[in-house]
């Protein structure tokens, strides 16, 4: 379980700019659905995005904090 | 090599789709792993699903050669595709389907529906 400042404090760590957001699946706080607009996902591809997001949410998956997430990655438009 | 590292070079080699999950393709045990399944039922081409819920060192094993840390994780042709999140939109714009076709060398099969009349 966790709460959704701290999601979001965990993606900004590794994605300063990211504009995040978090829908709770399950009630349980642990299955999310997260959709993160960053810059830095331009030029890069899908599997490199989603593996920026996830290597920073590496902990929180490991210690079973986060159970499951289903994610999308969004470049803002004005960059793309 | 690490013999997990082995183990799994061996069966993204033997297998054009390599699905790691939790559970069976007759008995999924995660709601992800099932939608993994079913997604690729529709393009009718082979694919392996491998169980790794209950083994611990072979899931790291992976999260650490892909850099990716949940379940399922989908291998096509020897190569990290990721998730649904992923091969969704590839197959939205048509990348999945011409992957697959190029790595098995043919149109895929869907099965048919067979209508009584």
């Amino acid at each position: 379980m966790i709460d959704t400042a701290s999601l979001t404090d965990l993606i900004r760590s590794a994605l300063p700019d990211a504009r995040v957001e978090i829908e709770d699946r399950t009630g349980t706080m642990d299955h999310f659905n997260v959709t993160v607009h960053s810059k830095s996902f331009a030029g890069k591809t899908l599997i490199e995005q989603h593996q920026l997001v996830y290597g920073a949410l590496k902990g929180a998956l490991k210690d079973g904090r986060v159970h499951a997430v289903e994610l999308k990655t969004l470049i803002p438009e004005k960059v793309q | 090599m690490d013999p997990l590292r082995e183990e799994i070079d061996r069966e993204i080699a033997a297998n054009k789709i390599v699905v790691y999950g939790k559970g069976t393709k007759s008995m999924p045990r995660c709601g992800f792993t099932l939608e993994t399944i079913e997604f690729f039922d529709r393009f009718g081409y082979p694919f392996e699903v491998v169980d790794v819920l209950e083994n611990v060192p072979k899931r790291e094993a992976l999260a650490e050669m892909t850099n990716w840390p949940t379940l399922p994780k989908v291998f096509i042709d020897g190569k990290f595709c990721g998730d649904t999140d992923i091969l969704g939109p590839m197959a939205q714009s048509g990348e999945l389907q011409t992957l697959l076709e190029q790595s098995f060398g043919h149109a895929g099969q869907p099965k048919t529906t067979i209508e009584l009349h």
